[in-house]
């Protein structure tokens, strides 16, 4: 018998299997024992392209959380935080709110996965019935489809309803006002892009309705040149564009349409632009973006939201985003929540978070709400305005009506049969 | 016989008669030891961590253990496979939301889908040698995964299937019952790494050998090297969707990321790690990957810094996957001993 | 679909030039790119998944200069040195030793550094995305060609470009170091015996296919947002270029990228859903009638 290549095997590379041997017994599963502590899992993304997604929620949660220990903790309980990354992967997600769970003994979640992962976590929330509160994602479904509702999940991130109901009638006022009709749309190709585009049309057709789309580009999600969307929508002449492209995605479309000088030739809605990551990131901002709030320490225009957003400066060196302060109500809820009912127990915490009413700086009447029929956050600061190149960035926001709001939902639902 | 030895013996004719037939009984009598250990691990544990590992082994293993049918055993180096894993877990996952049918219906009717799409994508994609074969399936895999997306009516799109997939009881089996699952799981681990076995040690197995190591060789002794490649594409196509099942299953939901590409080189990395020359390579590299990945998450967001370090360990160190390495450093004690 | 939209914008000249200079200047781009990985193929039969790194390492070298020293020409510079710095230093302490070694090894090499390198981005610069901002000196009105819209940064970039492919193809065809790097690609042990070193060709030219990721990476920098992991999507797209234009062929990456950005351009007009997808279903077209690509030999 020959062998073609014998096997040498020297002392170094024993050593270092050895090695690698040793590296992988640390088996994760060691279940650890219970302590006075309370310990909150968040499977978050830390790693990859939305990785601010991940460390901005993170410093939210961490600022508060400090707070409530301080105040003594929850119903008694110091909270201690075990985040975990799940790379932006849903069966990581699944995988890592599972363990943090069984493993670690985490007695609540917060889940501040984005778009598919926190459906991923909604089912291991049905699955294992803990508490769990969804902080970044906005999808309308996640809460507002009956058949997603459970008992001891809720939303404490914007619905992208609510965001095209208050952008559509924004929208629409000036269409009027400036005789804008002809419209062209450029968003994401996922389903946040397709559905808060299919919305804001719906409603600002609904305010203005001679307003016609006469073009629509659904460029890919991180998708890096925009030189085809770009003058696709120059070729189609509109004298409004509305985009929700957002992040890097959005500051890309921005640099590249800059120097086709589109921004001269039609009013531009860009409803996440109106973000400290986008704002302070662009060189060069053309003045008079139209954009929905974000998050903005200047609006709402109180001491309180001014006093937290230069608190999380001063910690952080960085301006918080919007998935910060949905993340932070979160953390202000479960402890109003806990206060009420005196527990730090998931299911009698959900029973009194359900229709609680707190104060808190990002309210649009300085206190939210967590709405106890659909178990997501209304009544927090929503509006739209323009924007300037340097600070405050948006100088005047025109604030949403929640009657209006709360009306168009309801009959919203109607319409997709969830009521 | 040891793995070692069936290597050995490849370059021989394939031993008849007693012998294979000695060599089956002793692979089902390792299996079912297997299986009577995994399943009586709950008696043991209460640690569900444990139980959820074990799944997304059986998930993950069924899939990297049918890449190396085509990899190690034929040559095919399929930078694609992830699409029959990701098909498999979106097809169960529909029919078992859409039409509610019991889950072995479900279940095979996925595996007939799997088969017929394997069957039209093979056709094409194994006529053509080394590099283009990896890069034509490479590139069947992302249209596969941009249909997902842009068929968001039917899919769920970028979403997924949400809403969980339901599990009526089946005969007393009650897949959202964790136990029961993880019991289902590891049966169909059992029972896919059994049939792999049997395949790859049948004759069949050894004419996908015979093409690997000398292709103009097999067609001059009459083989059709088309078809051969062929059905072992259709097989490990099936066992992939099976290891999509699961996952699906455990997730309770199906997710274009099951059919990115991302799977497909998690596939490859983890044949690399445990060795594509030992049957149960990548079973060794699945629970070692896994194990690396959990553990590493835990303490660092800068995962990618601490696998990369362990894959250069394994590509620049060793130059081989750990069982591969572990074999050879056997056979190399043996003849040590053998020449004193 | 939008069959509609892409009829008419064929028959309006206006519509034609605008589409076709942004299928240019996609094309121009993803071929800097692209035109590295066949290179670097063509010579060391290396399939060099990191090379979206050199991208991404090529935009962040520039955004730094740009910042320290606000110029643009020293920002390109610095993209395309640094990163050639880099390719040498990768090829010559890594790469180098799994040449012998199964192709999958070659890859998992790769594979470890893309992970290597994201995290080493977001350490030294922070997981936040980045914009450099454009060069004063293009902040100007773009031209009107024909009716059509063209700004002057994308001509230059179209001229940076093809002036590269102008050398390459001139030089490896025509000097004596190009002769030299065909016949290192060809028949290695024979140019080792006639008493060149090998190694140094060899770090050469992942040098030089690292350069010309980071002159692309530090072109784009003005344009598009810097994150980690940026290189990825610009990695598939070149792969996807040198597979339909043939491994190893430089003229391949070309036409490769050219029909790659024109699908793009009129793509999006047609089938603004299924952009992508198309160009998938191009690339298995290609591949299913041509397994070796458009301009790719028949390996031996």
């Amino acid at each position: 018998m020959t062998r073609t290549r014998r096997p040498g095997i020297s002392r170094r590379s024993t050593l270092a299997l050895m090695g690698a041997g040793a590296m992988t017994v640390a088996a994760p599963w060691v279940a650890r024992a219970q302590a006075k502590t309370i310990k909150i899992g968040m499977p978050t993304i830390l790693s990859g392209r939305v990785a601010q997604l991940g460390t901005s929620s993170r410093n939210a949660v961490m600022l508060e959380v400090e707070k409530v220990n301080a105040a003594g903790g929850l119903a008694g309980r110091q909270i201690e935080m075990v985040i975990r990354d799940s790379k932006g992967q849903p069966q990581e997600a699944a995988r890592v709110a599972r363990e943090l769970v069984n493993t670690d003994g985490c007695e609540l979640l917060i889940d501040a996965e984005a778009s598919s992962g926190a459906f991923a976590v909604h089912e291991v929330a049905r699955d294992l019935g803990v508490f769990c509160i969804h902080t970044n994602s906005e999808t309308s479904a996640l809460t507002a489809d009956p058949k997603q509702h459970i008992p001891n999940a809720f939303r404490t991130a914007r619905q992208g309803v609510h965001d095209s109901i208050v952008g559509g009638s924004y929208a629409a006022a000036i269409a009027k006002a400036k005789g804008l009709k002809k419209w062209a749309t450029c968003s994401p190709d996922y389903a946040y892009g397709r559905d808060t585009t299919a919305e804001f049309t719906l409603y600002l057709k609904r305010f203005a309705p001679d307003v016609e789309i006469i073009s629509e580009s659904w460029p890919k999600l991180f998708q890096p040149d925009y030189t085809e969307v770009v003058t696709k929508i120059l070729q189609a002449k509109p004298q409004a564009l509305y985009s929700c492209l957002w992040g890097g995605d959005l500051t890309s479309y921005i640099d590249q349409a800059n120097i086709y000088a589109m921004f001269g030739q039609m009013e531009v809605f860009a409803v996440n632009m109106a973000d400290y990551t986008a704002l302070t990131v662009v060189k060069n901002l053309p003045k008079g973006i139209h954009s929905g709030n974000r998050y903005i320490k200047t609006f709402p225009a109180t001491p309180e939201n001014a006093a937290w957003g230069d608190a999380y400066k001063a910690k952080y060196n960085e301006y918080p985003t919007n998935w910060s302060w949905e993340n932070a109500t979160a953390v202000m809820l479960m402890a109003e929540a806990a206060k009420k009912a005196n527990a730090a127990d998931g299911k009698k915490l959900a029973e009194a978070l359900a229709g609680l009413t707190i104060k808190c700086p990002f309210g649009a009447d300085g206190t939210v709400t967590m709405r106890a029929e659909d178990h997501t956050l209304v009544g927090y600061a929503i509006g739209w305005g323009t924007t300037i190149p340097q600070e405050p960035y948006v100088p005047e926001v025109k604030a949403g009506d929640w009657k209006t709001i709360f009306e168009l939902e309801a009959e919203w639902k109607k319409s997709k049969g969830y009521t | 016989m040891t793995e070692l030895e069936a290597r050995r013996a490849e370059t021989l004719v394939p031993a008849r008669g007693a012998t294979t037939v000695w060599a089956r009984y002793r692979d089902v009598l390792i299996a079912l030891i297997a299986f009577a250990v995994l399943a009586s691990l709950p008696l043991f544990t209460g640690s569900k961590a444990l139980l959820d590992f074990v799944i997304r082994c059986s998930a993950y293993g069924l899939f990297a253990t049918s890449l190396n049918l085509l990899v190690g055993y034929t040559g095919l180096t399929s930078f694609g496979h992830g699409m029959f894993f990701g098909l498999g877990a979106y097809s169960f996952g529909l029919i078992m939301q859409k039409l509610g049918v019991p889950i072995p219906i479900a279940f095979v009717a996925t595996l007939a889908i799997t088969g017929v799409v394997a069957a039209i994508i093979g056709a094409i994609c194994v006529r053509l040698k080394e590099i283009y074969f990896a890069f034509v399936t490479l590139a069947f895999q992302m249209l596969i995964h941009s249909t997902i997306l842009s068929w968001a009516s039917f899919t769920g799109g970028d979403q997924g299937l949400r809403g969980g997939i339901p599990r009526p009881v089946f005969l007393g089996v009650d897949l959202s019952n964790h136990v029961h699952l993880y019991v289902a799981s590891c049966a169909l681990l059992i029972l896919g790494l059994l049939a792999m076995r049997q395949i790859a040690q049948s004759p069949f197995g050894y004419t996908l050998r015979m093409i690997r190591d000398n292709a103009g060789r097999a067609s001059f002794l009459g083989i059709d090297v088309w078809r051969a490649k062929l059905t072992v594409f259709v097989l490990a196509a099936l066992f992939a969707s099976m290891g999509g099942m699961v996952m699906a299953l455990f997730v309770s939901g199906a997710y274009p990321e099951f059919a990115y590409w991302t799977i497909s080189g998690e596939g490859i990395f983890i044949n690399m790690l445990g060795g594509v020359s030992t049957f149960l390579g990548p079973m060794v590299g699945t629970v070692l990957l896994l194990l690396l990945n959990d553990t590493v998450t835990r303490f660092t967001e800068y995962h990618g810094i601490v696998l990369g370090i362990v894959i250069l360990f394994f590509a620049l160190g060793l130059r081989k996957g750990l069982l591969d390495f572990v074999a050879e450093w056997f056979a190399h004690r043996r003849e040590a001993g053998e020449g004193r | 679909m939008d069959l509609d939209a892409l009829v008419g914008c064929l028959s309006s000249s206006a519509c034609l030039v605008t589409q076709t200079t942004s299928g240019l200047i996609i094309g121009m781009l993803l071929f800097l790119v692209a035109v590295g990985l066949t290179l670097i193929f063509g010579v060391l039969k290396v399939v060099n998944f990191s090379h979206g790194a050199f991208y991404m390492f090529g935009a962040y070298f520039a955004m730094t200069a740009y910042q320290l020293t606000g110029s643009f020409a020293l920002a390109v510079l610095a993209g395309a040195a640094g990163t050639a710095v880099l390719g040498l230093i990768f090829e010559r302490v890594f790469m180098s030793r799994v040449y012998g070694a199964d192709v999958l090894m070659q890859l998992l090499v790769c594979y470890a550094f893309v992970l290597i390198f994201d995290d080493v981005v977001r350490i030294i610069w922070g997981p936040e995305f980045k914009s450099m901002g454009m060069p004063a000196a293009f902040q100007v009105m773009p031209l009107f060609i024909a009716g059509g819209v063209v700004p002057p940064y994308y001509l230059l970039l179209i001229g940076v470009a093809l002036a590269a492919a102008i050398v390459l193809g001139i030089g490896l065809s025509r000097s004596r170091i190009g002769k030299v790097i065909r016949a290192a690609a060809h028949n290695p042990g024979m140019v080792s015996a006639l008493g060149i070193n090998t190694g140094l060709i060899y770090g050469g030219v992942f040098a030089l296919g690292g350069m010309l990721a980071g002159l692309a990476g530090a072109l784009a920098a003005p344009v598009r947002s810097l994150t980690p992991g940026m290189g990825f999507s610009v990695l598939i797209e070149s792969f996807i270029v040198t597979v339909i234009g043939g491994m190893g062929s430089i003229l391949g990456a070309l036409i490769g990228a050219l029909l790659l950005g024109l699908i793009r351009s009129f793509g999006s007009l047609g089938f603004p859903l299924f952009t992508e997808g198309l160009m998938y279903l191009f690339m298995v077209i290609v591949l299913v009638s041509k397994p070796t690509g458009l301009f790719g030999k028949e390996a031996a």
